[in-house]
């Protein structure tokens, strides 16, 4: 291995990358701006706020009491629906996707409730809504757990059981700094499998490759300047996700010994890969087609986007054998959770992993036969 | 180490591609700072070759020594004393005319005159030029170049004029020249006869994978070619019999013309001054020299090659 040959390929590829704009915004830009737009939709207000669309049927003393009681916790702002409308019909047109309709009788039935032959009844509240609202469920849960506490107000009891919420995190911990981690290893694969594969099948379908074997650039020096090359972008593009989560989402990770230490050991593992997929890939279409079969499982399976946990469990099983998972797992047990020894068994797997397929690649790799 | 034998010696090559023979027991000696010339149809067996010999591919049989230096065992070593210009070379897209030749200068470790590389190959007003714009002669050009940027002892020119416009290609004729005049042993792959005929000392003539004639030009047309033919064109009839009782064995073309195969000049003028005594008209003449192409054509001539001339 020859450090002169390493910085010129060096040179070379960096120099093509930059003069490559396509390259430097898949590279760079996407991954920031998956962060912008996923923190964007993710990143929940400190005061969660929905519109509720009520039809008040009643217009009595004890709705408005409702109403009251309903606005108060700060998670509805009550928006009146004309009393003489179907709610069904209103909801459909107007596409709500919740409406709570307080029934004409509603002080009458209240009354009933605490006294007279009708006492202990419990005073029915229809809700109007559309199942197919995936945001429709959390409004839903909310209007139960108030109306839950008036119920429990209106027995005058104190509650039975209380919850107490203790984090396990010493800060906040968001959606957000969950995803960022994430996309960082994301980035990296992204950037290590394609370049790898689409670099090879370049080289090898113009012929370059030919020329390069008559040269005294060895298979180690080609592998070095990739991984060296590979390095180099895996720290840009990772400070940019970095930087931007700070600035615009506030996002504060930890970022120690560790964090360096990862990028190694994915860009080995992840530059492996390629030189193993290489075979498969020999023309520039299929490098990008083969490429996408590997990186789409991978990053929908390994928890970038959201918690393994969040899958069946045959798919978390899977999960378990797939090389991005540790790195995920490595990186949010570094950033977020800062546990060592968490960060270290994953570290370990991923480095386990990254030897035997950087091996495996070296040796699938030909040099000559394969111009 | 200076080297005083040969610069490649072949012995016995093969090389099969899965089943495919391209390369059928061939054994050649390039002589150090000889011009050799590798001339076949295409799919003879020429890249492959010239890729056993600068270590891209290995034999399936048989031996390959470069500089004393068997390729299989030294390839680290033979890499450093070879230049070489692939066929369709081809370098990386957006890297410019100058840094591609520093690129390769580094990677050889050694101090190449950039510029001066530029001027020999016509590349200077376009240093600057990324890969990917330059024309084809131009990259083929700088291929040339960049074949040349490590001093080579050996260079190999896989197809170097092909696709050069005539001046270019008299350009490149002309380096070629200045390698052989610097005392480098250069490997020609061409399907130019005139450029064989030109510039090589020795040509070897390949067909199937196997070598069927290999000699200087001049022996080789001499020793394959027909012989000279004068043509006369508008002739009277009665000349044949005149002809033919000088010795000759004139043969009739067609269109009142006769083709005459001779030896030497005089002849010529023995036929002409006949013609001339017996007051035939004669419309005009034509002397053919034999040729390499002649050659060529004769030799790689194939059964199915010629079944489809006559389908044609
Ligand atoms: N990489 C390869 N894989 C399989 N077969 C090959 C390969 N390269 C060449 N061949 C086959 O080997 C034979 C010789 O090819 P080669 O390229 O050496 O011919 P050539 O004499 O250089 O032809 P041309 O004048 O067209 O360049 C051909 O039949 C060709 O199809
Ligand atoms: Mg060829």
């Amino acid at each position: 291995m020859s450090p002169r040959i390493i910085a010129a390929n060096l040179g070379v590829r960096l120099k093509s990358f930059y003069r490559e704009r396509s390259a430097m915004f898949f590279t760079f830009a996407f991954p920031v701006i998956l962060v912008l737009v996923f923190g964007t939709i993710f990143t929940k207000p400190e005061h969660l706020n929905f519109d509720l669309p009520v039809q008040d049927n009643s217009r009595s003393e004890a709705s408005s009491r409702l109403l009251e009681a309903l606005a108060a916790g700060d998670a509805f702002t009550v928006k009146p629906v004309p009393v003489a409308v179907d709610a069904t019909q209103y909801a459909k047109e107007h596409k709500l996707n919740l409406l709570l309709v307080i029934p004409k009788n509603f002080e009458v039935l209240q009354k009933q409730r605490v006294v007279g032959p009708h006492a202990g009844v419990p005073v029915p509240l229809d809700y109007v809504y559309d199942p197919s609202s995936t945001a429709v469920e959390t409004k839903i849960q909310l209007l139960h757990a108030i109306v839950a506490a008036a119920n429990q107000k209106a027995t005058g009891s104190p509650p039975a059981i209380t919850l107490n919420a203790v984090s396990i995190l010493s800060e906040r911990y968001r959606f957000i700094e969950f995803f960022v981690p994430g996309i960082i290893a994301m980035a990296i694969m992204t950037s290590c499998l394609s370049s790898v594969l689409n670099m090879n099948a370049e080289l090898l379908q113009k012929g370059i490759l030919r020329k390069l074997a008559t040269t005294p650039i060895t298979r180690a020096d080609w592998l070095a300047s990739s991984i060296v090359y590979q390095l180099i972008l895996a720290v840009v593009s990772t400070a940019a996700i970095l930087l931007v989560s700070y600035f615009v989402f506030d996002v504060r990770l930890h970022i120690g010994i560790w964090l360096p230490l990862i990028l190694v050991v994915e860009v080995v593992a992840f530059t492996g890969i390629g030189m193993l997929l290489t075979p498969f890939a020999r023309e520039a279409e299929s490098a990008s087609a083969v490429a996408n079969a590997f990186l789409f499982p991978m990053m929908f399976l390994s928890g970038t986007f959201f918690p393994v946990e969040m899958m069946p469990a045959f798919l978390q099983t899977f999960a378990k054998l797939l090389p991005l998972y540790y790195v995920n797992e490595a990186l949010r047990s570094a950033m977020i959770f800062v546990d060592d020894a968490a960060t270290l068994r994953s570290v370990g797997v991923t480095a386990a992993f990254a030897a035997v397929v950087f091996v495996a690649g070296t040796f699938r790799t030909r040099w000559d036969e394969s111009t | 180490m200076p080297n005083t034998g040969p610069a490649i010696v072949v012995d016995k090559l093969c090389k099969y591609y899965g089943a495919n023979k391209a390369v059928d027991n061939i054994s050649f000696t390039v002589k150090s700072g000889e011009v050799f010339a590798f001339l076949g149809p295409n799919g003879a067996g020429k890249s492959t070759t010239a890729e056993v010999i600068e270590t891209i591919r290995v034999p399936t049989s048989g031996t390959v020594t470069v500089l004393g230096m068997d390729v299989t065992k030294h390839k680290a070593k033979v890499v450093r004393r070879i230049g070489v210009l692939p066929q369709n070379f081809s370098s990386f897209d957006r890297i410019t005319v100058r840094e591609s030749l520093q690129y390769f200068a580094r990677v050889f470790g050694c101090r190449a005159d950039v510029d001066a590389l530029m001027d020999l190959t016509d590349l200077r007003h376009k240093s600057g030029a990324p890969f990917n714009t330059l024309s084809g002669g131009l990259k083929q050009r700088l291929g040339i170049a960049i074949a040349l940027v490590s001093d080579p002892e050996i260079v190999f020119l896989d197809e170097p004029t092909t696709g050069l416009d005539p001046h270019a290609r008299h350009q490149i004729w002309d380096v070629l020249r200045g390698l052989k005049a610097r005392g480098k042993t250069v490997f020609l792959t061409t399907h130019y006869m005139e450029e064989a005929e030109l510039l090589a000392d020795t040509v070897a003539i390949i067909a199937s994978g196997r070598i069927v004639a290999m000699d200087s030009p001049a022996k080789l047309t001499e020793e394959h070619a027909e012989q000279t033919r004068l043509t006369l064109t508008s002739i009277d009839a009665t000349a044949v019999g005149l002809i033919r009782s000088l010795g000759f064995s004139p043969i009739p073309k067609g269109n009142d013309s006769l083709s005459v195969p001779i030896k030497t000049p005089d002849d010529v003028r023995r036929i002409l001054a006949e013609i001339e005594r017996a007051g035939l008209a004669l419309g005009g003449l034509d002397v053919r020299k034999p040729n390499l192409e002649e050659v060529f054509l004769k030799l790689t001539k194939t059964p199915a090659v010629s079944a489809q001339v006559r389908a044609a």
